[in-house]
């Protein structure tokens, strides 16, 4: 009888079957879900526990995106995917030894801002580097402006940390622990979650490990080939059946301040070669405030609404990602230069899906969205509680309504292109002294349509300290809407209100102890003419 | 003096009847489920084993215990009747918005099930409770009484109530409860505060509204039970199995249905739980793999874990997030697609896949011969030999061997190998796939998966769990008797028991025992009241004590089980040190600078072991193959022995490869693996390679 173990092919040319390679990707693909999981649970960070505002991957020796968790955001996922590169870039495997961890909150080299700490572990196996394991979450502090739009530039915004090591073969590096300690506002809860971070890379490594041993691999390196072979070819074979050429797309939105931000793309869709290239030539240039995004991030929501278009089955890796190029000039909102600032990018990030959706829809109408509410909102408040003791909320955050679907309406208080959730409003409650007055739908506010779009919501609160807060807000849409597709009509716009007031304050601002703020999130836009 | 004990368990396909008499001979059978009054099939399934023994009902003297789907029909085919919801001013839309979370990022099409409660019968009622427990607005007495007007005028018969923060205090619920019941006493009254006393007002929200929208149905379900089994000469109360494994009287169950749900599954965990501790075996991983979906449920210390939350009614794909979310204890296991009649397929990527789509039962597989065309895992089996088409249920039911082999030649094209690679291909897809579920599901509890035996029941479980147990490094798979109706013996050999949580929340360092003190006697005493209902001795009454704990600033807890009740010691270093060790355990680290506090408090209130036993009858002397076949396993055919398994006797040993058969399911025994059968009638398998791995 032969052995009960498939049978691993020596060359790295070979191909493996069907059944060999669906069996070993499952695997890979378990070991970084469960990695999100235990790093969900364990989480300090209010959004990454309620919010799922994380992403953990694998990577091969080479540093390439092998599999990722199904759980996560589109900006922490897709530049997660490009970030290990950039680590090991300054980190060359032969710089890094068994209990060594990486660590970096560089805006350009990972996830755009720096609340998101990515942490990379190298995976040894008899003392040869097989692959990277890595997670990036959002913490709950960094430290300068908090959360918000209203740094002048990126030095305000917090603690800057260089892509260093955070252990060094198994033990802490001190001088960077002090650093970070003193300079975040909430240090148990950061050094909680680096602990989780840096136990859930010790744990994938293990597991790949495990992984190696039960099927008696060196390393992974055929089947990484493999993997990002198929993935690569069957997402430029998927391309070449969309129309050869140049599609438009635009979508105009207003940030916080007022200012209107226009995002221009041409999708060009190359069928010899399988490849499609957005270029956002035309877009706004950079802003004042705190909303620019760096081009991992632009190049994350990009790649996200391709492939929910494309193939959504389809795993995320190195592979199903390779086809699709990104391109902006030099400066514009989407691709920011150092120093502008970028803390609240998610405003515009969020809406980099949008004119991408616009193109895809004149050549594949059945499978798009129409434009939705675009970002979340999010919000955090400073303070100090009754006996005088002060406190600082998480980001947390909530949807309008997304885009009707060619098949049915859009979702109601949901968002697309992000898929984190709302923190319950008892979560909140039972953390700072807030009350909320109304978490409800605002019925009709999503465009009419042959789909509707869906409803926005309004959410109200106050606090219940008797004293001043301060409050940051990051509302977007309070005068533009969101627009229908194919004669549907747009959602409704936005609404921030102070006291029953209109606000289009962006930057941090200084609260009544008995202010009331009512929030009323946009519609999603309809799709098709309505009946 | 003999004892006669029965239990029923109703399935989506069958309904289980196991007899138990106290001198250890049982009898068991099964009956269709009668979907459009269940109790006709409860009754029936009840005869046909009853006959088998020659006794009638009136002889049942022991308990009758009772698992059921009759809640989960209720959800999944929507028969409930017009339910309503009070929430807080302003909140009325929590069941649309739920947590606004998009389950499948990538995934623009997805879809939610619509609430059970539409909102025309939702009312907002200007009242507010705070996160620290104390009250802003009372409950008004003329808003409730205006409400309790229009519930009549909408004929709605049952209402879920659920304010904000009400986790922490009742008040402002029980009082909207004794207003709605002055001026509508027929209407059921759901209080989220009763039901799922935990904070997150979508999750509580949901586990009341189902509970309210069950009410109904099963209540007086259960009610008829209890007549019809008095009227036939049983004196006690029927006993209902819950999800959490635990087992209450019927007026209990019935009051709180959404603790139903899970309750056959539970049942075939408690089984496991059984064995487990018969073997004295600490830990075991039981394997249910039925005709659309396999189970896998960790027993850990002889017992099944139990979690507070799971999904009911999967809208898309079977995509966990797809479903409602329910916060009640329930047993702790993995399902997933892949069953007989999952089907096989080849993706764009040119990979087999199996599951989660199903074939059912109708058409069915293609070897079914009912017109369904796609290769299913049933296909493969026959294929490859391991299951004989000709003794299928005992040949009452022929399976198509040409049908089988046409539909796996199809995928085998597709693939570009042989007939029998690709049924091979199938077989081992899907044994991966459960073992990798397996895998997750025990290092997400901090189980080390490697080496535990594995527990195979269910129709199709015999049959593949040893290569599951192969890709999990399993030293042994252990094949009970009574496979088919597992979950029906589960409910007898469970003691009584109700689990009871209630919230607590407070820092370590400033825990006031006072408090304390009322919160769990509170539990002492719904506990020890609910198990006297069910026929318990008060002095065999016992409680076992837990806390949900978690480090300050965290919102996820980790449930520990406390040695004493922690009002004794008092000991709040030995809490701390409690939950630190079961913390680093599942995820490998200690915060030793952060603060402790307690979410909840736990009590669990339970009977002694059972006692009841069932023997099987086996053979005299060891038996001979009565056959053998060529089954096709690791790219060869082998020539694989066939015995029947009553012709098996104690003691008695078979080296694998081979295969027994039964009238409900066939044992696949793998190249390397020993059998032995126990005088108890289990069959264990043994690896003998685990030396030399």
């Amino acid at each position: 009888m032969a052995t009960l173990l498939p049978q691993i092919k020596d060359k790295v040319t070979d191909e493996m079957d069907g059944i060999q390679l669906e069996i070993m990707w499952s695997n890979l693909i378990s070991i970084v879900s469960e990695q999100a999981k235990a790093l969900q649970r364990i989480a300090f960070s209010p959004i990454v526990r309620e919010a799922g505002d994380l992403a953990t991957a694998l990577f091969d020796s080479e540093a390439r995106m092998v599999a990722q968790s199904i759980t996560g955001t589109p900006g922490h996922i897709n530049s997660l995917g490009a970030a290990a590169k950039n680590l090991i870039a300054v980190f060359p495997p032969e710089k890094l030894y068994p209990g060594d961890v990486l660590i970096t909150n560089d805006p350009w080299l990972s996830a755009g801002h720096f609340f998101d700490i990515t942490v990379l572990t190298p995976i040894f196996r008899e003392n040869r580097i097989i692959g990277y394991c890595g997670s990036t979450i959002h913490h709950t502090d960094i430290g300068g402006y908090g959360v918000g739009a209203g740094a002048r530039d990126i030095h305000e915004e917090g603690l800057w940390i260089p892509v260093l090591k955070l252990y060094e073969r198994g033990k802490p590096n001190d001088t960077l622990h002090q650093i970070i300690r003193r300079n975040v506002r909430t240090p148990d809860a950061i050094f909680g979650d680096l602990a989780a971070q840096v136990s859930s890379g010790r744990m994938g490594g293990e597991r790949l490990n495990a992984m190696c041993d039960r099927y008696h691999l060196t390393d992974i390196h055929e089947l990484s080939e493999n993997i990002i072979d198929r993935s690569e070819s069957a997402t430029r074979d998927a391309i070449r059946e969309l129309p050869a050429g140049t599609f438009h797309g635009k979508t105009s939105f207003d940030v916080p301040g007022g200012e209107v931000i226009t995002l221009k793309t041409a999708v060009i869709i190359d069928t010899d070669l399988g490849e499609i290239t957005i270029d956002f030539a035309g877009s706004s240039g950079a802003s004042t405030s705190g909303i620019n995004v760096v081009m991992a991030y632009t190049h994350a929501y990009s790649t996200f609404a391709i492939r929910s278009i494309l193939n959504p089955d389809l795993a995320n890796n190195a592979g199903s990602l390779a086809p699709i190029k990104v391109m902006a000039q030099k400066g514009c909102i989407i691709n920011a230069e150092y120093p502008s600032p970028v803390n609240a990018r998610h405003v515009v990030g969020m809406y980099v899906p949008f004119p991408i959706l616009k193109a895809l829809a004149q050549i594949v109408p059945d499978r798009v969205l129409a434009e939705g509410s675009g970002a979340v909102w999010t919000i955090q408040i400073q303070g100090r509680d009754n006996t005088g003791r002060p406190f600082t909320s998480s980001m947390f955050n909530y949807s309008g309504g997304m885009g009707a679907r060619a098949s049915k309406s859009g979702l109601s208080a949901t968002c697309y292109p992000t898929g984190v959730a709302a923190v319950p409003v008892e979560v909140l409650e039972a953390s700072i002294p807030i009350e909320f007055t109304c978490k409800e739908l605002l019925p009709n506010t999503g465009g009419k349509g042959r789909h509707n779009g869906g409803d926005g919501q309004r959410i109200g609160f106050r606090m219940r300290t008797g004293k001043e807060w301060l409050l940051n807000a990051i509302p977007s849409r309070l005068k533009t809407q969101a627009e229908g597709l194919q004669g549907g009509q747009p959602g409704a716009s936005g609404a921030f209100l102070i006291n029953g007031e209109p606000s289009l304050e962006a930057r941090k601002r200084l609260m009544d102890a008995n202010d009331e703020v009512l929030m009323m999130t946009p519609g999603g836009g309809g799709l098709g003419r309505p009946e | 003096m003999i004892t006669y004990a029965l239990a029923i368990d109703i399935g989506g396909t069958f309904t289980d009847a196991v007899l138990i008499c106290s001198d250890g001979r049982s009898w068991t059978d099964k009956a269709l489920t009668t979907p459009r009054d269940l109790l006709e099939g409860f009754f029936h399934a009840a005869d046909l084993a009853l006959d088998r023994a020659g006794i009638g009902l009136d002889q049942v003297d022991d308990v009758v215990v009772h698992a059921t789907t009759v809640v989960t029909n209720v959800l999944i085919e929507r028969k409930g009747v017009p339910t309503g919801l009070i929430v807080t001013e302003g909140f009325r839309d929590v069941l649309y918005i739920r947590d606004e979370h998009r389950y499948d990022m990538f995934d623009p099409q997805i879809e939610y099930p619509e609430p059970l409660i539409t909102r025309d019968v939702t009312w907002g009622l200007n009242e507010r409770t705070y996160a620290d427990g104390t009250i802003g607005i009372e409950t008004n007495a003329d808003a409730v009484h205006a409400i309790a007007k229009e519930l009549k005028s909408k004929e709605v018969s049952s209402v879920a109530v659920c304010l904000l923060n009400s986790y922490c205090n009742p008040e402002n619920e029980r009082k909207v409860r004794q207003l709605l019941n002055e001026v509508a006493p027929d209407v059921f009254i759901s209080l989220s505060s009763d039901v799922a006393p935990q904070m997150r007002e979508y999750l509580r929200a949901s586990t009341t509204a189902i509970n309210a929208y069950t009410v109904p149905i099963t209540r007086p379900y259960l009610n008829a039970l209890s007549e019809r089994l008095k009227k036939s000469g049983v004196a006690q109360e029927p006993l209902i199995m819950l999800s959490n494994g635990g087992v209450v009287g019927a007026r209990v169950a019935g009051t709180y249905p959404v603790r139903m749900i899970e309750s056959g599954p539970a049942a075939g965990a408690l089984a496991a739980g059984y064995i487990a501790r018969k073997f004295g075996i600490d830990n075991l991983l039981s394997f249910d793999m039925g005709g659309t979906t396999a189970k896998a449920c960790l027993i850990q210390n002889g017992q099944p874990l139990v979690v507070g939350m799971f999904e009911v009614d999967r809208q898309y794909l079977f995509k966990p997030g797809s479903g409602m979310p329910v916060t009640v204890p329930s047993i702790d296991m993995i399902e997933i697609g892949a069953g007989g009649g999952s089907i096989a397929r080849v993706d764009a990527l040119g990979l087999l896949k199996v599951g989660p789509d199903s074939a059912g039962s109708d058409p069915g597989p293609a070897c079914y011969g009912r017109g369904g065309l796609n290769p299913c895992v049933t296909d493969a089996d026959v294929v490859l030999g391991i299951l004989d088409p000709l003794n299928f249920l005992g040949g009452d039911m022929a399976l198509d061997l040409n049908n089988a082999q046409r539909a796996v030649q199809d995928l085998a094209d597709k693939l570009g190998v042989s007939l029998m690679e690709a049924a091979f291909g199938i077989f081992s897809v899907v044994g991966e796939s459960m073992a990798a579920a397996a895998r997750a599901h025990a290092t997400d509890r901090g189980v080390n998966y490697r080496g535990l035996p594995l527990l195979a029941f269910g129709g199709a479980g015999p049959a593949h769990a040893c290569y599951v147990a192969e890709r999990l490094d399993s030293a042994q798979v252990i094949y009970p008797p009574m496979a088919s109706v597992l979950s029906a013996f589960g409910t007898l050999v469970t003691p009584v028991r109700l689990d009871l949580v209630r919230g607590g929340l407070c820092r370590l360092t400033d825990v006031d025992w006072n408090i304390v003190d009322s919160i769990i006697e509170d539990m002492l005493n719904e506990g020890k009241e609910a198990l006297l209902e069910a026929g318990l001795p008060a002095d065999s009454v016992a409680y076992s004590f837990g806390a949900d704990m978690r480090y300050f600033g965290q919102q996820n807890e980790v449930t520990i089980s406390l040695n004493a009740d922690p009002r004794t010691a008092r000991d709040l270093q030995e809490l701390r040190s409690r939950f630190e060790e079961d913390y680093e355990a599942l995820y490998g680290v200690r915060l030793d600078d952060i603060d402790v506090e307690i979410v909840s408090w736990r009590v669990t209130a339970h009977g002694g072991a059972t006692g009841r036993e069932a023997t099987i009858m086996l053979a005299d002397k060891p038996g001979k193959p009565k056959s053998s076949r060529k089954v096709y396993f690791e790219h060869e055919f082998a020539d694989v022995p066939v015995y029947d398994r009553t012709a098996l006797a104690p003691e008695q040993q078979i080296e694998g490869p081979v295969i027994v058969e039964e009238r409900e399911t066939t044992t696949f025994i793998l190249p390397n693996w020993n059998l032995t059968v126990r005088p108890d009638g289990n069959l264990v398998a043994t690896n003998q390679r685990q030396g030399d791995r």
